[in-house]
């Protein structure tokens, strides 16, 4: 097959321009402050098939460019061709794919392709690759054409051809060739020898990246010691002895702390060191988690399913019952932000689709963690710029969600330095399903039996993401493998959702999940379990490439796969089903009743696992826990020096200029989050739409206001001195989120993800005790919390790795739990939202504000300004949550009843940053006092977090009624929105605050700013 | 007499059939979600539907162009079928990615008045934001009055969402673009709020936001010279109701004050299918 290359340029004219080329030179700015006059750009694609250059050629218009806009040339290079650019530029870059990465752009031309040269059957074997070529012009000297390429690509996943000022000015261009791929051999399964001595058993789990400890690799030699397993496995001819490699993969996938949470399930010795506590718990996930969910299981109706399944599902109406899931993509992201994060969101929107029968996804939400973007210290080998992650992970969200169909409609965005050695990308997604499917089945029931056949749908297996979930339990190292990294394609994804959706309508859908970490190897053997037996032919499973050995067809975790059980009798019309949909759908597998995870290739055996040891014979962790309370400098604001007159307005600026307070709005505008039009409050409220929104608020059914609140938090500061403390507010403050939005308290539900440093005492992880007494704090307080909100965790997970290094450059990130709260809205045209609404609103404090200026966001500005010594001191606490809920269900059933429609939370910089917002929103300004909030410092009746507390405007005709309702509940009179322009806060008769409302919207939106503007 | 039926494409990445087919039902049109294949392959035909919508989305991720890859699919596929459908005097509306997949296959703006059947020949294209970043904000969309788009009838100034990243409107040259004002084609531009309603219109190019992408002419939809095919980039289905207008929770979410379907909580944008479900009930 011959190989034509064909190029595409934007024309140039009045009017028109060459967009791709103007986003490099405006980030370029943005980024670095370098000013380049012009950036221009060429599409390449280099297109291998049997079809002649010259037919290829007379099609271009049809296809690869757009005759209005674009000028193509075929086999030769844009570069050559005076006409288009005639003046030699000082740099021109070539950024292609490495063999075997995703190209979507070429896959969707491919398909392209075959729609135009339809008759040609050689044309199977076909495929296209995609580059893009930037031309600077008016580079400034000290730039390097090499050091630009580093900010063009990621030599993970692609590679770069670079022609510097000399090599423009001699016409040598660069010419990137179509990616081949080196042909692979396939090997043949083998046994692998366990008869060794202990230290050689670890040798053989890192050096096969197991990611499996002594004790489990042991359990495993012990499998396979057994007379009986011996046996039976000679029966079907499978070595008897030792394990062959499929089932080690196999096993290392399963018992992986990625899919097993080894460190919730372990049995933990905890002691107190302050208290004397000695105790022991078994397994966190067991005591603290599912037991008081399933205790209120008890009590409630809607729960239908918890923890079992791949999101937890609740009754929303009669007729419809809602999901949600949310995962973490820590360790891609840090290698390809691009990638690794949108693998994320659309591998939790899998997650959705392989819940019950199939849930359709209808809502996305994003939380990261990353290093400040303006961070200008040190930076690791082989870590990207906290900036470049950002760019890489919003990019890679955004594409996956948007391409998806999904709306994002609720998110945060956290700034640490930490976060520099490992970002933490959450990406949750909700689903809807009616709660009976046409033939009866209730839809979160799965329903296989022995005897149904096995389909792998959608993507094909590759070497991409061979590892993802062992990899993802081991620390980060320079040496992190590239196959760990897969980029989505949420095209495919998308095409295969629409088919899903239709087959579980048509009820030929008995059991399906998703293929995610650990791959088939996962999905298949999680499902076997309803039917306690499965029999897979590996042989049968569709490869990217040829040469797969068989251990990694099976733990392989190439994206945009599920895996769906479907009764014998239904398989022709699920075939036909697929076939319409141009989705790949491949019987793979039966289920038995066997017991045995029984894999073959072709007729040979090469994994005979019983399902319940590959399940349950992982052996519990013991590990050690202890908790001292850690020693911080005190936070005293007494001794910052102030102005004389109004004092704390300069500190209001600053702090609505953090990055953790600034307005995201560039970032979160970037995603769709009005599709499937149902979101009734945005990410963005207000006059000027560009007010902070505190939840999402979505009414699914088209022409029912029937709706449902999506909200988060997070606090991972406080986790510097008490990781209870952190877990408490991270869960009130996305109830306290919901409850603006008018969530029903008593109908609501919560995820609880978890994502931690290293937790294990060992020579990398010495202060392992008290990292693990973190967790048990955290675990303590969200069970603490949690019951008294009668808020059940339905779904959760953990990430437990999060460190890169080791030793003196040892990076942890902060223990960091993501609380997600969803549940029901009676009607979103009885909702709040945070801007002020006008002139005469009467505004009040709920809740009371404390001593609490630990850790707070005040706390860390003025130590990194040098203005204060530390952030110790008395971190927000929870002390009486039975209490709060009583209040939070006050309020929020004054939203149903219409008596206020402004209510704002009040968290990071507290009462004066919440005030802050509320006026941006409204463009409108307040005269507010804070004599009366509470009995602490002036310092924390305006900065403190105090937890529990809200800012809500009440319109002069409902105030009496408002007070009435609240009676019993802590509730303040701060003061009123006033037809100035200006935010005044005092405290009695000492003014605090006095800025112009213009200053405060400047202030707060152009930190993270980074769009480089319009222009 | 039986409600129109309406044919809402989906697949390939078409992700607003959902809400797109429910608005039509909401005034009293009989919508179905129908993949592009099944007309395709011949299991349906376009000919038993009286209205056809494509909605937005990413069709092929946007790969090669907005809309190219399944404007090629209808162009070379239901090449016959949508000649057919026009010329059986048939109303199309494409939005967003739909609308960029009617620009593709030639259907808009169109052939002139002389033959105003489709020919399938490109003339405009829809191509990347000046801002050079997709994005999801609110614009205000003023109509021309004297436009014989049938979808546009009786709107003056709405508010609607844009959610595109390729959404300016470009044709080669001025002369195209005064051939289409003439013949009031240019159905429906971006306009600065702050102007009296009805005085909005300006061919001069309004700065960002106020037109999202930097369009030629601030357009933002046009129809072909018989009205009855309109595109259009921003998404007016997605505010079907005031409780989705972004100012609702501020009691100013605009739209009529009653409503057959949704009483006072009717949005701006339903009118827009109505008037199509209208348009076929007449000509019964």
């Amino acid at each position: 097959m011959a190989i034509t290359r064909v190029e595409v340029t934007p024309k140039q004219g009045t009017g028109m321009r060459d967009v791709r080329g103007d986003v490099v030179r405006r980030q370029l700015m943005a980024d670095h402050g370098i000013d380049v006059s012009e950036v221009r750009s060429i599409t390449g694609f280099l297109i291998k098939s049997s079809v002649p250059s010259s037919d290829i050629s007379e099609r271009v218009n049809d296809l690869f460019s757009d005759p209005i806009i674009e000028d193509a040339v075929t086999d030769t290079l844009f570069l050559t061709s005076p006409l288009h650019f005639p003046i030699a530029p000082d740099a021109a870059i070539t950024v292609g794919f490495k063999p075997g990465v995703t190209d979507n752009p070429g896959s969707a031309a491919y398909d392209g392709f075959r729609t135009i040269f339809t008759q040609d059957e050689s044309l199977e074997d076909a495929s296209i690759s995609t580059y893009q070529t930037y031309i600077f012009y008016g580079l400034p000297s000290e730039v390097t054409a090499e050091w630009l390429a580093t900010t063009l690509h990621n030599n993970l996943i692609q590679r770069a051809e670079i022609a510097d000022g000399e090599a423009c000015a001699q016409a040598q261009w660069p010419a990137i060739d179509y990616p081949e791929k080196p042909p692979q051999t396939r090997t043949p399964p083998q046994a692998m020898n366990l008869e060794i001595p202990d230290e050689e058993l670890i040798a053989l789990s890192e050096s096969g990246l197991l990611a499996l400890n002594l004790e489990e690799m042991q359990t495993i030699q012990r499998h396979y010691r057994d007379a009986e397993i011996q046996a039976s496995r000679a029966a079907v001819g499978i070595v008897g002895n030792a394990p062959t490699d499929v089932e080690l993969e196999c096993l290392a996938q399963t018992w992986s702390e990625h899919c097993k949470h080894k460190i919730f399930a372990s049995k933990i010795h905890h002691v107190d060191t302050e208290t004397g506590e000695d105790s022991v718990i078994d397994s966190i996930f067991k005591t603290h988690i599912m037991k008081p969910t399933h205790d209120m299981q008890k009590e409630v109706d809607w729960l239908l399913s918890v923890f079992h399944d791949n999101s937890g599902v609740i009754a929303w109406d009669e007729n419809w019952s809602v999901c949600m899931k949310a995962e973490t993509h820590n360790s891609p992201s840090a290698l390809d932000p691009y990638g690794g994060a949108m693998t994320g969101i659309v591998g939790v929107n899998r997650d959705i689709l392989g819940t019950g029968l199939g849930a359709r996804p209808i809502a996305n939400t994003d939380v990261f963690c990353f290093g400040p973007p303006n961070w200008e210290g040190e930076l690791p080998d082989n870590l990207f710029h906290p900036s470049r992650v950002l760019r890489g992970v919003h990019a890679g969200v955004r594409v996956g969600g948007n391409e998806s169909g999904i709306p994002t409609v609720n998110g945060a965005i956290v700034f640490d330095d930490r976060y520099i050695g490992k970002p933490l990308v959450y990406c949750g997604t909700v689903g809807i399903m009616p709660r009976v499917l046409p033939d009866g089945r209730e839809s979160h029931i799965k329903t296989p039996t022995s005897g149904d056949i096995v389909y792998m749908v959608g993507g094909r297996v590759g070497y991409d993401g061979i590892h993802g979930a062992t990899f993802s339990s081991l620390e980060l190292t320079e040496e992190s493998p590239s196959s760990a990294v897969q980029i989505g394609d949420p095209i495919t994804q998308k095409k295969m959702l629409d088919m899903v959706l239709e087959a579980r309508d048509a009820g030929l859908i008995t059991c399906i999940t998703d293929n995610g970490a650990g791959g088939l190897s996962s999905s298949i053997g999680e499902m076997a379990e309803y039917t306690n037996g499965c029999e897979i032919d590996l042989a049968k499973v569709p490869l990217k490439q040829p040469g797969l050995s068989a251990w990694e067809i099976l733990v392989s975790e190439s994206q945009e796969r599920m895996t769906i059980a479907v009764k014998s009798s239904d398989c022709a019309a699920f075939e036909s089903m697929a076939k319409l949909h141009e989705v790949e759908a491949t019987a793979v597998a039966t289920f038995t009743s066997s017991g045995m995870f029984h894999v073959k290739y072709d007729t040979d055996t090469v994994a005979y696992l019983p399902i319940e040891f590959l399940h349950d014979g992982v052996p519990q962790l013991q590990l050690e826990s202890e908790w001292r309370t850690p020693q911080q400098a005190i936070f005293n604001p007494e001794n910052i020096v102030l102005g004389d007159d109004a004092g704390h307005s300069p500190v209001l600026l600053d702090m609505l200029a953090r990055p953790n307070i600034a307005s995201k709005e560039s970032w979160v505008r970037q995603y769709d989050h009005e599709v499937i039009a149902q979101t009734a409050v945005k990410p963005f409220v207000g006059v000027e739409r560009d007010g902070p929104g505190d939840a999402g608020v979505i009414a699914p059914l088209h022409g029912d206001p029937h709706g449902l609140v999506i909200s988060c938090g997070i606090a991972p500061r406080y986790s510097d001195l008490d990781a209870g403390a952190m877990a408490a507010a991270s869960i009130d403050e996305a109830v306290r989120n919901a409850v603006c939005a008018g969530i029903d308290v008593d109908k609501m539900a919560g995820l609880d993800n978890f994502c931690w440093p290293d937790s294990i005492e060992s020579v990398k992880t010495p202060d392992g005790r008290f990292k693990l007494a973190q967790l048990v704090r955290a675990n303590r307080e969200l069970e603490r919390v949690c019951r008294a909100y009668r808020l059940p965790c339905v779904s959760g997970k953990d990430s437990m790795k999060n460190d890169y290094g080791s030793g003196e450059n040892k990076i942890s990130i902060p223990p960091t739990l993501l609380y997600s709260v969803f549940g029901d809205q009676p009607d979103v045209r009885f909702t709040a939202t945070s801007d002020f609404k006008g002139a005469g609103e009467r505004v009040y404090l709920v809740g009371i504000s404390k001593e609490e200026l630990g850790a707070s966001e005040l706390s860390f500005m003025m130590k990194e300004n040098g203005r204060a010594e530390g952030i110790g001191g008395q971190v927000p606490l929870l002390p009486h949550p039975e209490q709060n809920i009583k209040t939070y269900r006050a309020l929020s059933t004054a939203i149903h009843a219409g008596l206020i429609q402004t209510a704002h939370d009040c968290s990071e910089g507290g009462v004066a940053v919440a005030a802050a917002e509320m006026c941006i929103g409204g463009r409108i300004g307040a005269e507010l006092d804070i004599d009366g909030t509470g009995e602490s410092s002036v310092w924390s009746r305006l900065w403190g977090e105090s937890l529990g507390r809200f800012i809500v405007g009440v319109q002069p005709e409902h105030e009496a009624d408002f007070i009435e309702w609240m009676a019993g509940h802590p509730l303040t009179f701060l003061g009123t929105v006033t037809a100035s322009q200006e935010l005044i806060i005092s405290d009695g008769y000492e003014p605090l605050i006095k800025l112009k409302i213009p200053a405060m919207v400047d202030a707060w939106q152009n930190t993270l700013d980074m769009t480089g503007g319009v222009a | 007499m039986s409600a129109p039926r309406v044919a809402v494409l989906f697949g390939f990445g078409i992700n607003c059939d959902h809400e797109t087919a429910a608005v039509f039902n909401l005034v009293g049109g009989n919508s179905e979600r129908i993949h592009l294949n099944h007309f395709v392959q011949g299991n349906r035909v376009l000919d038993d539907f009286d209205i056809l919508a494509v909605p937005g989305g990413f069709s092929f991720g946007d790969h090669l162009g907005s809309g190219r890859l399944m404007g090629n699919r209808m162009r070379f596929a239901l090449r016959e079928q949508l000649h057919a459908f026009v010329a059986a005097g048939k109303p199309i509306i494409g939005i967003c990615n739909g609308f960029q997949v009617l620009v593709k296959t030639g259907l808009l703006p169109g052939p002139n008045t002389s033959n105003p059947l489709p020919d399938f020949v490109q003339r405009a294209s829809l191509t990347l934001n000046d801002s050079g970043r997709y994005e999801d904000r609110w614009v205000t969309l003023e109509f021309d009055p004297d436009s014989p788009c049938i979808w546009t009838k009786g709107i003056q100034r709405i508010d609607c969402p844009v959610r595109h990243g390729e959404g300016k409107f470009v044709m080669p040259s001025s002369t195209d673009f005064d051939a289409l004002s003439a013949n009031h084609q240019l159905a429906v531009r971006y306009v600065d709020p702050s102007t009296p309603v009805g005085q909005g219109v300006t061919d001069d190019p309004l700065p960002f936001p106020i037109s999202p992408n930097g369009s030629m002419r601030n357009v933002a939809g046009v129809c072909d010279s018989t009205g009855l095919v309109f595109g259009l980039m921003p998404h007016p289905e997605a505010v079907y109701a005031k409780w989705l207008h972004p100012h609702h929770t501020r009691g100013s979410a605009p739209g009529p004050l009653s409503s057959d379907v949704l009483g006072e909580w009717e949005g701006e944008g339903l009118q827009m299918f109505r008037n199509a479900i209208e348009y076929v009930m007449s000509k019964r």
